[in-house]
């Protein structure tokens, strides 16, 4: 009571409850200035990822498409549909596909989450592969970026590893088939092939081990492992001054191109402490004229049109069109031909051809390729510019070897009938 | 970029209320609001009508742990009045369950009291579908993927349309009735008991091994037909086999709709294990039968006309399911209506006990039918006399020859698929004229032991045969005899067959012959699928016992033109390996053909 009377008559705790809640949890207004645009994006745990200022050519669509972002959205929208779904999901070989019944048949949603986290996953590998298409075709891993591309390959291979080991779960045919295939390629490496096949499934084929270890990978491991390297690769994203562009980006149109000698004076010494440290053209000192425009709104917009968009198209697809569920596991009774997952049928063709190289050799050969891209392409130049002419060579090559896999998966999915005979689709 | 974002939006907004309405005005739920309405109007009672008036819709559920896997059926969610009598008038979905005597219902007091209460029971014990579903496709399995569809009401797959009417009708149910009800002729199942019958009339069991019903081996097992097939995949399978699979050999069945629908009835119920059993009961069910039921009746000896006994016997087993007898023609086995001039007794009936006795890789099954059968029909079998009437050779050889040798003479008749080894191909050249001409009349004469290629001396005379072999050479072979070479081939195995001549013959054939022949010598080496005609199975021992010392020796040493058999005297083999070799062979024939003339006695 005694405090209350200390209480200046100005002030009434009940009447200002809200605002100072606000105001405690937000602690800058809607920003209306460049300076409150600058502080908001600084002080805000989710907004600070951001830089404050953000080059007018990052945000041109035409230049990325947007992808890492949707990769990003779809892998945000995969974990909440995902948690939703493990409330109901029980890894056991006896209770999986009953548990995938009602699930279709009784839970609320049940149906739509599942096709949301279906399709999500699908969309996920695609968009996730055009991303890096994208990062090879503008040049973008060139130094100081090389890391960031191995980072983003690891990635993909977790991309497509998560999608394989949640291909399983539902524990009907198609799961319990498709991963039989898809363990069996893994099975044709070199001396340690039947090992690694055996720590994959806890077996010599798919059966409850392999379902509680790919459940346990699934949505727990990868997961983590994934969101660890996506920060990672974010955090890159922001020290190595923002997604890549051509030098002429730097330069605000109208200007001199001499300004930009102005950044190469040394890092001052004592009032900018840590910001000294920042390396490459970015480094706020000076007043230079960049061609850059306020990250609010401007990039938040711009998220915000790609996160509905990936949304909207998600959220409409899986209206339409159901995740199959196929006849409940029959160890006996293998389709033909049993298929693995869309994204392995490149090669499952080629295992067709020869196991060992189909499996191990040449999809090894090309991981190693990928990670070793940015160390053996080495001429600076043709950064930030699609199909750059100075970049002939490896965007020919990496444009040939995408296209050869995107045929041997077309021909996979589509012209492989049983026996993996030549079949027409049509 | 502002309309896109408020486009993309308001999609986003749209989907959601869609799938919200989806989730919140289920069909099930204005079931149910339907029958409560219904229930509050008709009743009497005031308690009820409160009771009406207090519900609200609900999933409802029964979950049924006695017959095997525990099921969940969720069916009475819209069948919700399938227990109450009130509402036996009334449509789909809101209609009682029928009280029928045949399923055990009882009446007291003019009361019905069900047998089969669905509290113990549930729904898919007796009608199949997904008891999971909540929607009517996926529940009564509309569904693709879901094995079990509602029996004899849904049907997943019209491929056929002409089937379709077929596949309705709830005589189908009979198959689930027998998950539990297994015992023989049960009377509320007659259509699933004709189909038992069928099972045996038909020869069925004569290739296909159900468990504790039949040994056949030639077809595929049907001890779990009915849980591995649908009755669509079932019924298709019987009346057009090779529609599944175009190299089936199983005979196409001439047999009415309704005893097809028996028929799939019948399969549909074999599961392997009972709905009533447990693994442990059927373990100890086969200890305890292991004696195999024979399921023909035994004909009554000493009945007036043997011969006619036979008669009856050929027909009513379907033997011209496959054979030719007269008019009747299976279209897959040899022609059998002058058989007594080909055959003895002898034969016969040693063939009826066990086929591959004679002829080691013949497809026709072991009948287990009594012995006096057996001798029935080969009585009646023995007076099938009359000879064809034959006129110029071209027509012989259309009456004759051509069911195995083919109109073409190029070994490709239409029962060839059945036989093996196969009809020699006549228009292979090279083969034709490396043989003696005298050889060729020998094998017509006396026919090819072990083979299907009969003795057809008592058919045909010495100067028909001849005027066939003109025929044979002027129309297929086309080219004309060469001389023979002479060759150095001694007429007795110089080696004498001993046990190291054996060991050495068989080191020399693992090395030189399994590529082909086999390692068992059974004709089926790796490379034997791609060889036409395929490489012989040396352990066809009535066929190797026919053949020389000299014809072997001349075989393996100068190889059989026309033929994948290389010449092994070009290849370094000495006159001496191939005696071991010769020695080999016969002591292969020599103790395989023992056990096997045993089990045909």
């Amino acid at each position: 009571m005694s405090a209350n009377t200390k209480v200046t008559p100005r002030e009434n705790v009940w009447r200002d409850l809200p605002r100072n809640l606000w105001s405690s949890i937000f602690r800058h207004p809607l920003p209306s200035s460049e300076l409150g645009q600058a502080q908001t994006s600084f002080t805000n745990f989710f907004l600070h990822i951001h830089p404050v200022k953000v080059n007018r050519h990052t945000l041109k669509a035409t230049y990325t498409f947007g992808l890492g972002l949707i990769s990003l959205f779809l892998f945000i929208a995969l974990t909440v549909s995902g948690v939703l779904l493990m409330f109901y999901y029980v890894p056991s070989t006896t209770q999986a596909y009953d548990r995938m019944l009602d699930l279709r048949g009784s839970v609320a949603f049940g149906t739509f989450l599942r096709n949301m986290h279906r399709w999500g996953a699908h969309a996920m590998v695609a968009a996730v592969f055009l991303h890096m298409c994208r990062v090879f075709l503008t040049g973008s891993y060139k130094k100081p970026r090389e890391f960031n591309w191995v980072l983003g390959v690891v990635l993909f291979l977790l991309t497509m590893f998560s999608s394989f080991t949640g291909y399983l779960l539902p524990w009907d045919q198609l799961a319990f088939w498709a991963i039989t295939v898809g363990t069996a390629i893994a099975g044709y490496a070199p001396f340690v092939g039947d090992k690694i096949k055996f720590l994959m499934l806890g077996d010599t084929q798919v059966g409850q081990e392999a379902l509680l270890r790919f459940y346990v990978l699934h949505v727990v491991v990868l997961p983590m492992v994934m969101t660890l390297m996506i920060a990672l690769h974010f955090w890159r994203i922001r020290k190595d001054g923002g997604l890549s562009r051509p030098p002429e980006a730097d330069i605000a149109p109208g200007t001199e191109a001499m300004s930009v000698q102005v950044i190469a004076s040394p890092a001052p010494k004592q009032s900018f402490g840590l910001m000294g440290i920042v390396r490459g053209p970015f480094t706020k000192v000076g007043n230079v004229p960049e061609n850059t425009v306020s990250a609010w709104p401007h990039l938040l917009m711009a998220e915000l049109l790609v996160f509905v968009l990936t949304i909207a198209v998600l959220l409409v697809v899986s209206l339409l069109f159901h995740a199959p569920l196929e006849e409940p596991v029959n160890v006996m009774h293998p389709p033909n031909p049993a298929k693995a997952p869309w994204y392995f049928l490149g090669l499952q063709e080629l295992v067709s051809y020869s196991a060992f190289w189909g499996g191990v050799g040449i999809p090894g050969i090309e991981v190693l390729l990928l990670i070793l891209a940015p160390y053996l392409e080495r001429k600076p130049g043709g950064t930030g510019r699609w199909f750059a002419k100075e970049r002939l060579l490896p965007n020919t090559l990496f444009v040939t070897f995408a296209v050869v896999n995107i045929i041997l998966i077309i021909i996979g999915t589509l012209f492989r009938g049983p026996n993996w005979e030549f079949v027409l689709p049509w | 970029m502002k309309l896109p974002l408020a486009i993309a939006s308001l999609v986003v907004f749209a989907v959601h209320g869609v799938v919200f309405y989806d989730q919140f005005f289920h069909k099930w739920e204005r079931y149910q609001t339907a029958y409560f309405d219904q229930v509050r109007t008709q009743t009497k009672s005031d308690a009820e009508r409160n009771e009406m008036n207090g519900r609200s819709p609900r999933i409802e559920q029964i979950i049924v742990t006695s017959f095997g896997d525990s099921r969940v059926d969720r069916c009475t969610t819209c069948h919700i009045a399938s227990d109450d009598p009130r509402f036996a008038g009334h449509a789909q979905p809101l209609k009682t369950h029928p009280y029928l005597k045949e399923l055990g219902d009882v009446q007291r007091n003019g009361v019905w009291e069900r047998r089969h209460k669905f509290n113990d029971f549930g729904c898919t014990v007796c009608h199949e579908g997904q008891g999971r579903g909540l929607s009517e496709h996926y529940a009564h399995g509309e569904d693709h993927y879901w094995p079990e569809p509602l029996l004899g009401y849904v049907t997943q797959e019209p491929w056929r349309k002409d089937l379709l009417p077929g596949l309705k009708g709830k005589e189908y149910m009979q198959a689930a009735c027998a998950q539990c009800h297994s015992e023989e002729n049960f009377a509320q199942t007659p259509v699933l008991n004709r189909g038992r019958q069928l099972f045996f009339e038909s020869n069925c069991y004569g290739c296909h091994r159900i468990e504790g019903m039949s040994d056949g081996v030639l077809g595929p097992e049907l001890s779990e037909a009915g849980k591995k097939f649908k009755i669509d995949y079932l019924t298709e399978s019987i009346v057009d086999p090779r529609a599944g699979m175009a190299s089936s050999f199983m005979p196409k069945f001439n047999l009415s709709p309704a005893d097809v629908k028996a028929l799939v009835i019948f399969l549909k119920s074999r599961r392997g294990v009972n709905l009533t059993e447990t693994s442990l009961s059927v373990f100890r069910s086969r200890l305890h039968d292991a004696a195999s039921v024979s399921d023909t009746k035994p004909v009554a000896p000493g009945a007036a006309d043997v011969v006619a006994r036979g008669k009856q016997l050929v027909e009513d087993r379907a033997c011209a399911a496959c054979h030719k007898i007269g008019d009747k023609d299976g279209g897959i086995a040899p022609d059998l209506s002058f058989e007594a001039l080909m055959k003895d007794n002898e034969w016969l009936v040693d063939h009826f006990k066990n086929p591959r006795g004679r002829m080691p890789d013949s497809i026709m099954p072991a009948f287990k039918f009594a012995v006096a059968d057996f001798e029935a029909m080969t009585a009646y079998l023995a007076t099938l006399k009359t000879p064809p009437a034959l006129g110029a050779p071209a027509d012989t050889y259309k009456a004759l020859c051509a069911r195995c040798h083919g109109d073409k003479g190029d070994g490709a008749g239409p029962v060839a698929l059945y036989i093996d080894p196969s009809p020699r191909d006549l228009t292979k050249v090279a083969f034709m004229n490396s043989k003696p001409r005298d050889r060729f009349v020998a094998s017509i004469q006396k026919g090819v032991h072990g083979t299907s290629m009969p003795a057809w001396e008592k058919v045909l005379n010495e100067q028909q045969i001849q005027a066939l072999l003109d025929h044979v050479e002027s129309t297929f072979v086309k080219e004309k005899r060469r001389e023979l070479k002479a060759r150095k081939v001694p007429e007795k195995n110089p080696v004498a067959s001993a046990k190291d001549s054996i060991a050495r013959g068989e080191q020399t054939f693992l090395a030189r012959c399994t590529g082909c022949h086999g390692r068992k010598a059974d004709g089926k080496g790796p490379n034997s699928l791609d060889m036409l005609p395929h490489p012989r199975n040396l352990r066809n021992h009535p066929f190797v016992a026919s053949l020389s010392d000299q014809r072997l020796l001349e075989s393996i040493l100068y190889g059989v033109q026309g033929t994948a058999m290389p010449p092994w005297v070009d290849y370094g083999l000495s006159q001496r390996e191939a005696g071991d070799l010769v020695n080999y062979i016969r002591s292969l024939t020599q103790a395989s053909a023992r056990p096997q003339l045993r089990a045909g006695r």
